[in-house]
C-alpha cells in the first residue's frame, strides 16, 4: 500500500513539473469559464458600469440601480425607491476599514452602511457636482471625480474639498477615475492627463501627453499616450500606475513610461474605458474586448466572445507577435469591457450588456497554455 | 407726709396680659425690623457646581464587590464598597467624564472624557490613571469586546464610534453611528455592539422622528445592521436580556407627538416615554430581513414617568428596572408579564397604548433626584440608582424591590442656586400630568432635534425647530419669533400656559431655573485648532463672511447673532409671518437641521436650497468652493 501511495505522489510530481514550464512562460492566468448576469436572470439593466468586491460579496452599478451577488446569485437590487442616490451607478468603492459602501451616481454619491443609504449631493453637501463618475477610499477621506472636478470629503470633520482649475492644473475639470497609492492619489481627467496627488505635501503633479497631439503619438514612451484618459489604477506590487486612455495605454513606473498601442502589441483596442492592475497583471477594458498584460514576458491574453455561436475566444500575443487562439465553451457577456474587480483568483468585469464572472480552472489551464505553445 | 397715691394705670389682674401684649409686638417689630433688614429671602449658598459630584453612571467590578461611579461635575470614578456603603478610591480623570467601561478580567477601568475627547485608562485595584487614550469629538458610552483588546467608544459630536486598540493605545477605525450616539453595549454572546443614538435621523420637519439603534458585528468590526425605532428619540441606555429569555433589549426613549398642536398637553399624550423592545437580527441572513423591534410606554394613563434613562436586566431576567430621570422613578418590570403584554397586543398597536404600564409595571420607586442610570449586582441581590443631581446613591433590594438605604458619596450637603435650577430644569411634576421637564425636549441641556408645533392651535402651522440651551444667556431675546425678551418671561409664564399647562415655576424657583440655564456653557469648538488659527479654507471662509455681510446681522460681538429678527425668505407655506430672530450661531456644527423650522438638513442647504431670492445674503454668486469655504468658517464659530 506504502508503496503504491508514493508511486501515486511521484507521478503527480512529474505532471505538475511537467505542465509548469508553459504556465511559468506564460506568466499570466487563462479564464476559461465565464458565468454571466443578464437582465434575463436578474440584472435590473444590462449596461454595467462599475464593479467592486468586498470578499465574498460583489457589488455591481448598472444603468439602472445597484446590484448585490452573494454566493453566485443577485442577492439585492438597490434603486432610489430604497434610497439610492440615482438609478445610474457609476463606480462602487468599499472601505476596506469599515466596511461601508461608497457609490458614485449620476445624482451625487451614495454611502451604503449597515443596511441604509445616505446621500450626499450638490444641494445637500459640499459635493462639486452631481455627475460623479468614479469614487475610491483614502483612509478617512472619501474622493470623488465629477464633471465640475475633484470632490474630497473628509468623513471624520465633515469638510468638503473642491479640485479644480482653480487650485489645481486641471486643464479641465471632468474626471473619469481615481486610484489610491500608499501615498498618492490618482485621478484620471478627461482630456487633462493624469494627476498626482501629495497626500503629506497636500499639492498636485500633473502628467500630460509631451506630444500635445490629439491624433498622433510624436513621443512613444516619453509620457502619457493621450490626454484624453478614461481610468486609472495603482498597482500596490509593482508601485506602478496606469491610465486608460481613448487612444492607448500607458503605465508609469516613477522612471519610465511603458506605453501600448493595439497596433504593435496584443492590446485589442486602443479605445480603453478602464484599466486595472495587480501584481504583473495589467488590464485594459477596451471596446473589443478585455485584455490582459503580463508585464514581465509581454504576453497579452485578450477575451472577447466568439463570432456567434455564443462560445468564448481567448487570443494570445506573445512578446514575439505570435498570435495563438483558443476557444472556450463560455464567454464574457460582450465585447465592449467598462471595468473589472478582482475576487482572489477570479475577475468580475462590467461588460455593455451584462455583468461577466470569470473563473480560473487550472487544469484546463494546462491543456490550453500546451495548446497555446504547441498549437496542438 | 402721706404718700400720694399713684394713679394705678392698669386695672388690678391686667398687668401679666398687659406685659405678655408688650412682647408679641415687641417680637413682631423686632421681626418686621429683621425682616426691613434682610432681603425678602435669604440669598442662596453660593456652591460652585464643579463643586457638586454629578454622578451619571455606575458600573460592577467583575466581582461585585465594587461599584464604580462616573461624577461629570467633579471629574472624577469612585469606587464604593457595596458591603460599607462607602466610596473607598477616587481618581480624577478627564474633563466631563461619562461613563465606565470594566476590561473583561476586572483588572482596568475606562472612562470617557466627553469635553476632552479621550478615555483615562485605570488600574482597578490602585486607581492610578496608566494611560490617556485619544478618542474622537464627544466620547460618551464604551464598551470593550468579549477579548478586551478593541475598546469602542461612542463619539457624540463626531456622530461616529472610535475602536481603539488597547494593546498600542490607538485607534483603528471609526464607523459611522447616525447620530449623537450615547451608550454602546456590548451583546451578552460577545457578537455584537449595540449603540443607542440619542437625535434622531435628520429629516423633514413634516414627519415624525426616527431613531437608530446601530449593531456592529465584533469579529468583523463593521456596522451590520441600523435598526430604525419610528416616532421615537433619545435613545438613552441599553439593557440585554439574559439568552435564556431571548437574547432582547430594552432601550429607554422618549416618544414625542411633536407635529400636534402642544396645545394639547392639556389633553394628555403629548409626550410619553417608554422603551423599545428589540430582537437583533442575529446573522447576515436575518440581517437582511432587519431586527424585529417593539415599542411599549411606561406611563400610566392619567400620569407620566418622563425621562426613561437607565436600564438593567436582574441577572435571571424575571425583572427590568428602568430609571425616569425627569419624575425621579425607577420603574419595576416583570418580564413575563412583559412578554406577555408583548404577544397579545399586536405591535403595530402598542407604541400608543397607555393601558400598556399597568399590565407589566409591577412597582414605581422613589429615587432621590434625577436617576440617571441603574446597576444591578451580579449575584442579583441589590440594584443601586444613580441620583445625578443628589450626588447619591438609591440602594434597591431584590427582589422585593425595597429601597433600603441612601448612600451618600460626598457632595456638598447644601444646595445652590445653580443645583436647584438643575433640579427644577429636570422636574417634570410642573408639567400637567408629568409629561415632560425642560430636560425631555432640551437633553443634555441642548436640543431634541425636532420641530415643534408650539403654540398655535391649528395643526401644522408655525412648526419651528427646538433650539439649544448652551450659551444661550446673552443671546436674547428668545423664541423664534423673538417675542420673548428675557429668560424669565420664556421659562416663566409662557412655559405655564403654552408648554406645562400647570401652574409652573413660582418666583423663586423661576429665578433659579434661569439662573442654571444661564450658566450653561458651551462645549469645547472641535473644528478650531487649540490656537485659534484658522486652516486656510476656513481663513477664506471667514474672508467670504465678512465679504458678504454676513456679519450685519450675524454680529461677532454678540454671539453671531444682531438679537434682532429679520426676514430673509425662509418662511414655509404655513409660517404666519416671514420673521424671525436671527440665530446665534455658537457651535452651529452642533446643531443640525437648520433655519427655523429645520428645513435645511445642512449648513449647505440653507444656501443651495432655502435661499432663492437672495435675501439670506447675496449668495446665488457663490461658487461652490466659496461656499464649502464659508461653512468650514462657520463650523470654527
Amino acid at each position: 500500500m506504502k508503496g503504491t501511495q508514493w508511486k501515486r505522489w511521484l507521478l503527480g510530481a512529474v505532471a505538475w513539473f511537467a505542465f509548469l514550464p508553459p504556465l511559468a512562460a506564460q506568466n499570466a492566468p487563462l479564464y476559461t469559464r465565464w458565468e454571466n448576469y443578464t437582465t434575463a436572470n436578474g440584472m435590473p439593466d444590462d449596461k454595467v458600469l462599475g464593479v467592486a468586491v468586498d470578499g465574498d460579496r460583489v457589488w455591481a452599478g448598472t444603468e439602472n440601480g445597484l446590484v448585490l451577488i452573494e454566493k453566485g446569485r443577485i442577492a439585492k437590487v438597490f434603486q432610489p425607491a430604497d434610497g439610492l442616490a440615482h438609478r445610474v451607478v457609476t463606480g462602487i468603492a468599499v472601505d476596506p476599514k469599515t466596511g461601508d459602501v461608497w457609490i458614485s451616481t449620476f445624482g451625487g454619491l451614495s454611502l451604503y452602511s449597515g443596511g441604509q443609504f445616505h446621500n450626499y449631493t450638490n444641494l445637500t453637501s459640499g459635493l462639486a457636482n452631481d455627475i460623479v463618475y468614479a469614487v475610491a477610499i483614502q483612509d478617512e477621506y472619501v474622493w470623488a471625480a465629477t464633471t465640475a472636478g475633484i470632490s474630497r470629503f473628509n468623513t471624520r470633520t465633515g469638510e468638503w474639498s473642491i479640485f479644480s482649475e482653480k487650485n489645481a492644473p486641471l486643464h479641465e475639470p471632468w474626471s473619469y477615475g481615481i486610484a489610491v497609492a500608499e501615498k498618492k492619489v490618482y485621478v484620471a481627467v478627461w482630456g487633462g492627463g493624469v494627476l498626482e496627488y501629495d497626500i503629506a505635501g497636500g499639492f498636485w503633479k500633473p502628467y500630460n501627453d509631451p506630444d500635445g497631439e490629439m491624433e498622433l503619438v510624436l513621443f512613444r514612451n516619453q509620457g502619457l499616450l493621450h490626454d484624453i484618459v478614461s481610468g486609472v489604477a495603482y498597482n500596490r506590487d509593482t508601485k506602478m500606475f496606469w491610465a486608460s486612455t481613448y487612444f492607448g495605454l500607458s503605465g508609469y513606473d516613477g522612471r519610465n513610461w511603458h506605453n501600448y498601442l493595439s497596433t504593435d502589441s496584443g492590446l485589442a483596442s486602443d479605445f480603453i474605458n478602464a484599466t486595472q492592475s495587480r501584481g504583473d497583471e495589467v488590464w485594459a477594458c477596451t471596446d473589443k474586448g478585455l485584455s490582459n498584460l503580463s508585464f514581465k514576458t509581454n504576453t497579452w491574453v485578450t477575451y472577447r466572445p466568439g463570432p456567434g455561436n455564443g462560445r468564448g475566444e481567448i487570443v494570445i500575443t506573445g512578446p514575439d507577435k505570435k498570435v495563438t487562439k483558443l476557444d472556450t465553451p463560455t464567454s464574457l457577456a460582450h465585447n465592449y469591457i467598462l471595468n473589472l474587480a478582482f475576487q482572489g483568483q477570479d475577475i468580475w468585469v462590467a461588460t455593455a450588456t451584462g455583468l461577466s464572472h470569470g473563473i480560473r480552472e487550472s487544469h484546463k489551464e494546462g491543456k490550453l497554455d500546451e495548446h497555446a505553445r504547441t498549437g496542438r | 407726709m402721706s404718700p400720694v397715691p399713684r394713679k394705678r394705670l392698669l386695672p388690678s389682674g391686667m398687668f401679666p396680659l398687659a406685659l405678655l401684649l408688650t412682647s408679641v409686638m415687641a417680637m413682631a417689630l423686632c421681626a418686621y425690623w429683621a425682616r426691613a433688614a434682610q432681603p425678602e429671602t435669604l440669598p442662596p449658598p453660593v456652591v460652585p457646581q464643579s463643586n457638586y459630584l454629578t454622578p451619571v453612571e455606575a458600573k460592577f467590578s467583575r466581582d461585585g464587590m465594587r461599584l464604580y461611579v462616573v461624577c461629570e461635575d467633579d471629574d472624577s470614578v469612585l469606587a464604593v464598597d457595596v458591603r460599607t456603603q462607602r466610596v473607598v478610591a477616587r481618581a480624577k480623570v478627564g474633563h466631563k467624564p461619562k461613563d465606565v467601561a470594566v476590561s473583561p478580567d476586572g483588572k482596568t477601568l475606562y472612562v470617557s472624557n466627553e469635553w476632552s475627547d479621550t478615555v483615562s485608562e485605570l488600574d482597578a485595584a490602585t486607581f492610578a490613571v496608566r494611560r490617556t487614550l485619544a478618542t474622537g469629538w464627544g466620547p460618551l458610552g464604551l464598551t470593550t469586546d468579549q477579548t478586551g483588546k478593541v475598546l469602542y467608544v461612542a463619539n457624540s459630536i463626531g456622530n461616529d464610534i472610535s475602536l481603539l486598540d488597547l494593546s498600542r493605545g490607538v485607534e483603528i477605525k471609526r464607523l459611522a453611528s447616525w447620530r449623537s450616539p450615547h451608550y454602546l453595549q456590548l451583546s451578552r454572546d460577545g457578537r455584537r455592539v449595540y449603540a443607542a443614538n440619542l437625535l434622531p435621523h435628520l429629516g423633514s420637519p413634516d414627519e415624525s422622528p426616527v431613531s437608530e439603534l446601530t449593531v456592529i458585528d465584533t469579529q468583523k468590526q463593521r456596522v451590520t445592521e441600523r435598526i430604525l425605532i419610528p416616532g421615537v428619540l433619545e435613545l438613552r441606555h441599553i439593557a440585554e436580556a439574559p439568552s435564556q429569555r431571548g437574547a432582547y433589549l430594552l432601550v429607554p426613549f422618549m416618544r414625542p407627538k411633536n407635529l400636534n398642536p402642544l396645545i394639547q398637553v392639556a389633553q394628555g399624550w403629548i409626550v410619553t416615554h417608554g422603551m423599545a423592545v428589540v430582537w437583533p437580527a442575529t446573522n447576515a441572513h436575518e440581517a437582511a430581513r432587519h431586527s424585529k423591534v417593539a415599542q411599549v410606554l411606561l406611563d400610566d394613563a392619567d400620569y407620566y414617568y418622563a425621562g426613561a434613562n437607565g436600564a438593567a436586566f436582574t441577572p435571571d431576567g424575571r425583572y427590568a428596572l428602568v430609571t425616569h430621570s425627569e419624575a425621579d422613578i425607577v420603574s419595576v418590570i416583570d418580564t413575563n408579564k412583559l412578554e406577555r403584554r408583548l404577544r397579545q397586543v399586536p405591535t403595530a398597536d402598542l407604541p400608543n397604548r397607555l393601558d400598556s404600564a399597568r399590565e407589566f409595571v409591577v412597582q414605581r420607586l422613589p429615587t432621590r433626584s434625577n436617576p440617571a442610570a441603574v446597576a444591578i449586582s451580579p449575584d442579583g441581590q441589590s440594584a443601586y440608582v444613580v441620583n445625578r443631581l443628589d450626588d447619591s446613591l438609591t440602594a434597591v433590594d431584590i427582589p422585593g424591590f425595597n429601597v433600603r438605604t441612601r448612600i451618600d458619596l460626598g457632595g456638598p450637603k447644601v444646595t445652590s442656586q445653580l443645583r436647584q435650577g438643575e433640579r427644577l430644569f429636570h422636574d417634570a411634576r410642573f408639567c400637567f400630568q408629568g409629561q415632560f421637564a425642560c430636560f425631555s425636549c432640551h437633553p443634555d441641556n441642548h436640543f431634541d432635534g425636532v420641530a415643534w408645533n408650539l403654540e398655535t392651535p391649528q395643526l401644522g402651522r408655525d412648526r419651528v425647530m427646538n433650539r439649544t440651551l448652551r450659551g444661550v444667556a446673552e443671546t436674547a431675546p428668545y423664541k423664534w419669533n423673538g417675542h420673548n425678551p428675557d429668560l424669565e418671561t420664556q421659562c416663566g409664564p409662557r412655559i405655564a400656559k403654552f408648554l406645562f399647562h400647570s401652574e409652573g415655576f413660582n418666583a423663586k424657583q423661576l429665578a433659579d431655573l434661569v439662573a442654571f440655564i444661564k450658566s450653561i456653557p458651551l462645549p469645547p469648538n472641535r473644528h478650531l485648532a487649540a490656537g485659534g488659527q484658522l486652516t486656510a479654507a476656513q481663513e477664506r471662509g471667514r474672508e467670504v463672511f465678512f465679504r458678504k455681510a454676513c456679519d450685519t446681522c450675524h454680529t461677532p460681538a454678540t454671539h453671531y447673532t444682531a438679537q434682532i429678527s429679520s426676514d430673509v425668505g425662509t418662511a414655509a407655506k404655513y409660517d404666519t409671518s416671514g420673521l424671525f430672530d436671527i440665530p446665534q450661531l455658537d457651535r452651529t456644527y452642533e446643531k443640525p437641521p437648520y433655519l427655523h423650522n429645520g428645513q435645511a438638513l445642512s449648513l449647505e442647504e440653507i444656501w443651495t436650497i432655502y435661499n432663492p431670492g437672495d435675501k439670506h445674503g447675496v449668495t446665488s454668486d457663490m461658487t461652490k468652493e466659496q461656499l464649502n469655504d464659508l461653512v468650514e468658517f462657520l463650523k470654527t464659530l
